[in-house]
């Protein structure tokens, strides 16, 4: 038995220093950025035709350094189930903005999608994109109804851009 | 890399202290009573492991993948509860290769929700070579090779045969699998047919929480993650005097059912009960493997001529409901639904010639060559279409000085061609000139809507492998083992350029792309003495030209795509080790251990490098009684913090299983009996090297298993 337990010991030895030796810090960042849309909000109405464009509210945040966001919108075809009957005048809206690049925080509020009138009504996809300098990637997905009958956005804000970061 | 050197000297050294310690001991014989397990391992200087048909009886889960992903360094990465594919040491994909009887496997291994097609029943032994294998099995066989044991002769004149059934519970699966065979003096044949079903399978949540929308798990079951399985295989085999040659006909098929979160921007509608949890609807994929085979052997007292040939055909297709962003694109007339569909033909061939010029040394010189062709169709596009060639030649060697010492070397060379066709997509090119929120130029319109770019690269590289296996005293073997392995770039690396249904992400491929190519160095001890073992192995890597895809911060114009991925090459750095122990408590309790630990790097990105598996301990007790044996396991994962870019941390988890196996004998008829419960507690945990683990699906529930395995064998006079 005594041989057995210095052949433990001996392996234990080996394995520890495989493992602590590879206990190197990574110094890549790989925590992604954090999107917090507050405006729209899941299941929102946006009116079509609108003077002053849908309300974008939100805030993104990084460990590191916020490299750059973009807004895509597209018609809802359900994936699974979409004829493309209607396919000429389907509205789509997509544009990057490198502003916010270099912050850790940065709060947008926005009025830059302006939907036509000839847009069709029905249910789209908002996604909201954002990468920081390293090259992590966070996106998340509202679900959105284009409608004539919605009412437009009210609020006291400005409509000016507006951001705030470090 | 001074690391690297730095842990393989402290190895080195604390094994030499061993060496030291055990010299004192006084051992009468070194004579080595091999049986053919031991002699499997002794073979090879690369760390092997031998998984016998006990093993494989005892763990049986109707899957392969998943009953060698027990053994420390494989690693199963799951696609749901029914398919998986195989990982050695943090390598998958076309990094590690499958082989049956020498031809190695072909199918789509690239893809991260394609399984391996090979019939769980249909498998007698398995051997696992860790680490760099391409010196036998030329490009693909990086990171090691999963072997699967041919059929062969049973003894002489009987006729046997096996009827296995398994059930689980966690997804109300049930498999049946019949053989039938005889052996003669001059002839043996052997058919097999399975079948295995299942339904949707339960995972421990109701609920799962996926790009900050809440997704209901309606009954605790997984929607849509039903498949099946039916595969049948004949073998027949003739041998006189010094030849002996088998042919195998084989087929497998398999269609699996996608839980629909996973496919697309989730919708909540989608996910409602559809009341059935056996059905397999859209979207769905299935994949018919066939194959054809043959080996010819002619053995003369010095020397073994071997050839190996086969066909592949690998059919597989992806289906989901028509869908496109491109307002033009028509609904096909013609499957409407089928989205992607892959046709790979492989045929391939090896010849070797095996000298034994004395019992001391012997070689092995052998020639490879492989042409492969892939098709494909469906509304959607993937991978393009390819021809592709490789050829190596090898020469092998072993030596041994005296009957402690064996040495094995080998050089290899290999080129490969591959001949991309480029595909271009109208009806992108359309709806990127229609878009009117973004304005590109005709250039980049060109540049998006040719998805797949033509790409005609030749390459080749070297292989080398050099080790030794030294026994210096009965029960203890050390091996240390120096290779370099290489692989050719894949299709998707060189030509992708589009959006990855799977991963959403657009990637990009680079047609300049070398070869990948690294240097591995192994050591490993095993010591054995009156039912107690042990074994430590560790390894460490260094790879040039790693082929990852790499974020490149500029955003993609596709529709559902963020930035633009990029296949990009680095130097990677792997290390790791495992360690694999049983210890006879008592005659009739025994404990063992087994451990593994990886650590990947990526050099460029100073991260780790993608599907890094994270260190894992077993700890088991089994009681060996009169009536069976039965084991309690504690499965232990730690968390994965060490993740590359955009890919998610994974918290450690601990389950716990228990299973019960027994062999009765009743008259001809043996039956090996294995009652098991897995994840014992219904524990919710992730596996960081599921598919599904993306979209934050937990692993299954509680499974309770029961499989029968009844075999006949019967001598003729």
């Amino acid at each position: 038995m005594k041989t057995i337990n210095r052949i433990l010991a001996a392996a234990a030895v080996a394995s520890l220093v495989i493992i602590s030796d590879s206990c190197k810090k990574d110094d890549g960042d790989v925590t992604p950025p954090v999107i917090s849309l507050e405006e729209p909000e899941e299941g929102d109405e946006i009116a079509i035709g609108g003077d002053h464009g849908m309300h974008f509210e939100c805030d993104f945040s990084d460990n590191v350094a916020l490299a750059s966001y973009k807004i895509d919108i597209h018609y809802n075809d359900g994936e699974y189930a979409h004829e493309h009957s209607k396919a000429e005048n389907l509205f789509s809206f997509q544009k990057t903005y490198t502003d916010i690049a270099g912050k850790k925080n940065a709060h947008v509020h926005q009025h830059d999608v302006v939907i036509p009138e000839t847009a069709p009504e029905g249910k789209y996809h908002l996604m909201v994109y954002c990468t920081d300098e390293a090259g992590n990637e966070t996106y998340i997905v509202r679900n959105i109804v284009l409608s004539h009958d919605a009412e437009e956005h009210d609020h006291d804000h400005d409509h000016e851009h507006e951001h705030e970061g470090e | 890399m001074k690391r690297i050197i730095v842990s393989a000297l402290l190895l080195c050294g604390s094994l030499s202290l061993l060496y030291a310690q055990t010299d004192t001991l006084q051992l009468e014989a070194t004579t080595i009573v091999a049986h053919a397990e031991d002699r499997q391992i002794k073979s090879t200087s690369l760390v092997a492991d031998v998984v016998t048909t006990d093993f494989l009886e005892k763990h049986f889960t109707g899957n392969i993948i998943q009953s060698i992903g027990k053994l420390p360094g494989i690693q199963s990465m799951d696609i749901g509860s029914g398919f998986s594919k195989p990982m050695i040491r943090g390598m998958g994909f076309n990094r590690i290769a499958v082989a049956e009887s020498g031809i190695k496997q072909e199918g789509q291994q690239w893809g991260a929700d394609h399984g391996l097609e090979i019939d769980a029943f249909n498998v007698e032994g398995i051997r696992v070579l860790k680490g760099p294998a391409s010196l036998l099995y030329g490009s693909d066989a990086m990171g090691g090779v999963i072997e699967i044991q041919p059929v062969t002769f049973k003894q002489e004149n009987c006729r046997y045969a096996e009827v296995s059934m398994l059930g689980k519970s966690v997804n109300a699966g049930f498999g049946l699998s019949l053989m039938a065979g005889a052996s003669g003096k001059r002839w043996m044949f052997q058919a097999r047919f399975s079948e295995q079903h299942f339904g949707d399978y339960r995972v421990p949540t109701d609920s799962i929480v996926y790009l900050t929308q809440r997704l209901p798990i309606h009954g605790r079951k997984l929607k849509n993650t039903a498949g099946f399985d039916r595969s049948g295989s004949i073998t027949a085999g003739y041998r006189a005097g010094k030849y002996k040659g088998f042919v195998t006909i084989s087929d497998a098929f398999e269609k699996t059912g996608f839980f629909e979160g996973a496919h697309g921007v989730p919708d909540i509608t989608r996910l409602a009960d559809d009341g059935d949890s056996r059905n397999i609807g859209l979207p769905f994929s299935k994949v018919n493997h066939l194959k054809v085979s043959t080996r010819q052997v002619i053995s003369t007292g010095r020397s073994i001529f071997t050839m190996d040939l086969g066909y592949q055909n690998n059919d597989r297709s992806e289906w989901s409901s028509f869908h496109t962003h491109y307002g033009t694109q028509p609904k096909p007339e013609k499957d409407p639904d089928k989205e992607h569909a892959f046709m790979l033909h492989t045929l391939s061939g090896s010849a070797s010639w095996r000298i034994m010029h004395s019992a001391r040394f012997e070689e092995t010189f052998g020639l490879s060559g492989a042409w492969q062709r892939n098709t494909i169709s469906g509304y959607g596009f993937l991978l393009p279409e390819y021809r592709r060639t490789t050829a190596g030649a090898v020469w092998t060697a072993t030596f041994k000085p005296d009957s402690r010492w064996t040495l094995t070397g080998g050089l290899r060379y290999d080129i490969g061609n591959i001949n991309i066709k480029g595909f271009h997509d109208p009806y992108l090119e359309t709806y990127l000139a229609e878009r009117t929120d973004i304005s590109l130029s005709p250039a980049e319109i060109a540049d998006y809507s040719n998805v797949s770019r033509a790409t005609d690269s030749s390459l080749g590289d070297y292989s080398a492998s050099f080790g030794a296996v030294w026994t210096p005293f009965q029960g203890h073997i050390v091996k240390a083992n120096i290779g370099r392995c290489f692989r050719l770039p894949g299709a998707n690396e060189l030509s992708a350029n589009g959006v990855h249904h799977g991963t959403f992400r657009h990637e990009q491929g680079d047609p300049d792309l070398d070869p990948e190519h690294g240097w591995q160095g192994d050591l490993s001890y095993r010591y054995e003495w009156n039912g107690f073992h042990i074994e430590v192995s560790g390894f460490a890597s260094l790879y040039g030209n790693y082929i990852f895809l790499d974020p490149t911060g500029s955003w993609s114009v596709l529709p559902h795509a963020g930035q633009i991925y990029r296949y990009t090459q680095t130097e990677a750095e792997f290390l790791g080790g495992e360690i694999d122990a049983l210890l006879p408590i008592f005659s009739w309790l025994d404990y063992s251990f087994s451990g593994e630990y990886v650590y990947t790097y990526n050099v460029h990105a100073h991260t780790a490098l993608s599907f890094s598996p994270p260190a894992t301990m077993n700890n088991a007790l089994t009681w060996h009684n009169r009536l069976a044996d039965i084991t309690a396991e504690v499965r232990s994962t730690a968390a994965q913090d060490r993740v590359a870019h955009n890919e998610q941390k994974t918290p450690g988890s601990t389950t716990v299983n228990l299973s019960v196996n027994r062999e009765v004998r009743m008259g001809p008829v043996e039956a090996v009996i294995s009652l098991s419960a897995n994840n014992l507690l219904d524990k919710k945990y992730y596996n960081h090297l599921s598919f599904y683990r993306r979209i934050q699906v937990p692993e299954p529930g509680r499974n309770i298993q029961l499989s029968v395995k009844l075999k006949f064998n019967k001598k003729t006079s």
